[in-house]
């Protein structure tokens, strides 16, 4: 589940990674804050920030923790297991990079760690047809572009197994 | 009844409303305000308060040669128009201003197509060809952001919750649509049918194109003043009953842990804790139409039908005029535009002074206007004097 990078191309023709022409995607701007995040998709872990004092995780990351007020913020890793709370079949896009990807799913799960930990994302390796609320997804790690790689959420392969026992 | 002194709205008015005007900003909320004014029967001197969304009180106040001011406020990360009229009421309800002007100014948003070509690159809500920077970064790389994306999910979530099918939002918009055909001051006219709009293409699906406000350059304006300054009037005295505005978060939309039971909630709670008035009481609901979806969360929030019923309150003819409680009898900012929460204070204004024309409502007496939902959300109840 962790640990591996898909890559994802814009044309079926394409064969040896994502491409480097074409409009660039848009970028995070990593800052001392958030960087624990994208240290962690890096290596293909899916990290969020929680308190040490009370324990609660906060998404987005932030200076201060909302709960308890306490600055002890440290990014922790996390399962990578989530369940789908909503989505959306994004058809228009509305960055260049996107022109060429759409339909893509644009969904929020919410976090197993916390209820109430939600986490905007796409979804991946499924289709319109296989999703339902509540549905088990886990993290998988999609090089979008060399430059770009994002946490996305796909059916949960242990669900799979469910399914087809 | 809202503590302080009774506040009444006295003067509505809109600048020329439409696609890509030519007109600046200033030009907008210069027309709307001079249209309320004359609307009111009352001259700049007569203002000492003065609130906005989208412009800056004092430069307008300056511009408009109103001094002094003893009361203004802006908002940038607000309800929109909502927010403007509430602190409007409040500061005349204690005092701290007599009469105050609340705008709402608001320039045509970069379409999709445009943003694509480059176009609204420095626009704070549509900047996405930089680096995404704070909590966007989270947002935009994932190619979200726009707000039909959290709007298509609120709808689905909506749907999966209650079983609500495509259908119910459909009756809703051929509803608006036909109050629209009444009301000349409405962009679309042309009656639709349920087949018109499961025919619209989708923008994020399962949200069509008919869902979407639409955008429009405008400037809107209201006048609020004191009871007994309304009493010396034209125009026939429309009363605040009741008013609230809300936050529950902060400006995200897309990580909200309950899409179904937003601001809207708090809100209505609130609007009725201010009155002995109850649901059965009001006879039109003027409720904001950024998307579809935020009117079933008003219907439900502000209890005329219960949970996960506004589809089936809307399919009996409940929200269409001659039915138990006609909503959006102007339209609509689907359909009148993009006046960012304005028009439904206005046009519950009118229904209440007994001025809208074809459309009205026989005796309308009681009327509750709202705006925004998600994050944050605000409104009033209005009664005819």
């Amino acid at each position: 589940m962790e640990g591996r990078i898909t890559r994802m191309t814009t044309t079926e023709t394409s064969t040896d990674g994502p491409a480097a022409e074409g409009p660039m995607p848009p970028l995070p701007q990593p800052d001392p804050v958030t960087q624990f995040f994208w240290d962690g998709v890096a290596e293909g872990e899916l990290r969020i920030q929680r308190c040490q004092n009370c324990g609660h995780y906060l998404h987005y990351p932030k200076v201060l923790c909302r709960y308890c007020q306490s600055d002890d913020l440290r990014g922790e890793r996390v399962s990578g297991r989530a369940t789908l709370y909503t989505w959306t079949i994004a058809v228009q896009p509305f960055h260049p990079f996107y022109v060429d990807r759409i339909p893509y799913i644009v969904a929020t799960v919410e976090l197993d760690e916390e209820p109430g930990l939600m986490f905007m994302t796409q979804l991946t390796d499924c289709t319109e047809d296989d999703l339902r609320v509540g549905m088990p997804v886990e993290v998988t790690f999609v090089e979008l572009h060399p430059e770009l790689t994002l946490p996305f959420f796909r059916p949960a392969s242990d669900a799979d197994a469910k399914a087809s026992a | 009844m809202a503590t302080g002194q009774r506040v009444a709205i006295v003067g509505c008015g809109y600048s020329h409303v439409g696609r890509n005007t030519g007109l600046s900003i200033d030009d907008h909320m210069i027309q709307a305000t001079k249209a309320a004014l004359a609307d009111a029967g009352l001259s700049v001197g007569d203002i000492d308060g003065i609130t906005s969304v989208g412009t800056e009180p004092l430069n307008d106040a300056w511009l408009l040669g109103i001094e002094p001011v003893n009361w203004w406020a802006s908002g940038m990360m607000a309800p929109a128009f909502s927010y403007s009229a509430t602190q409007a009421i409040a500061a005349v309800a204690s005092g701290f201003c007599h009469t105050a002007l609340a705008l709402r100014v608001i320039g045509q948003q970069p379409s999709s197509s445009a943003l694509v070509k480059g176009a609204g690159a420095n626009h704070p809500m549509t900047s996405m060809l930089h680096r995404a920077a704070g909590d966007r970064q989270f947002i935009v790389p994932f190619g979200a952001g726009s707000p039909v994306q959290w709007a298509g999910m609120f709808t689905q979530r909506y749907m999966q919750q209650y079983g609500a099918t495509e259908e119910d939002f459909g009756r809703h918009v051929v509803t608006q649509r036909y109050h629209a055909s009444l009301n000349d001051d409405a962009i679309f006219r042309d009656e639709i049918t349920l087949d018109d709009y499961l025919d619209a293409r989708y923008v994020s699906k399962p949200l069509r194109i008919l869902d979407c406000d639409y955008p429009v350059d405008s400037g809107s304006a209201v006048i609020f003043t004191t009871e007994e300054r309304a009493r010396d009037l034209d125009q026939p005295v429309v009363l605040v009953e009741s008013y609230a505005l809300n936050a529950i978060r902060d400006l995200h939309f897309e990580v909200m842990s309950d899409m179904v039971h937003t601001a809207p909630v708090q809100t209505a709670k609130k609007l009725w804790e201010g009155t002995d008035l109850t649901p059965a009481d009001v006879d039109t609901a003027q409720l904001y139409d950024g998307f579809s979806i935020i009117v079933f969360q008003w219907l439900e929030a502000l209890g005329f039908c219960g949970e996960g019923e506004a589809g089936a309150f809307v399919a009996e003819g409940n929200t269409r005029l001659g039915g138990s409680l006609p909503v959006n009898t102007d339209g609509g900012a689907c359909n009148v535009g993009r006046r960012h929460g304005a028009n439904f204070c206005i046009e519950a204004t009118r229904q209440l002074r007994g001025q809208s024309g074809v459309r009205q409502i026989p005796d309308a007496e009681v009327a509750v206007w709202t705006n925004a939902v998600g994050p944050f959300a605000a409104g009033a109840i209005l009664t005819r004097g």
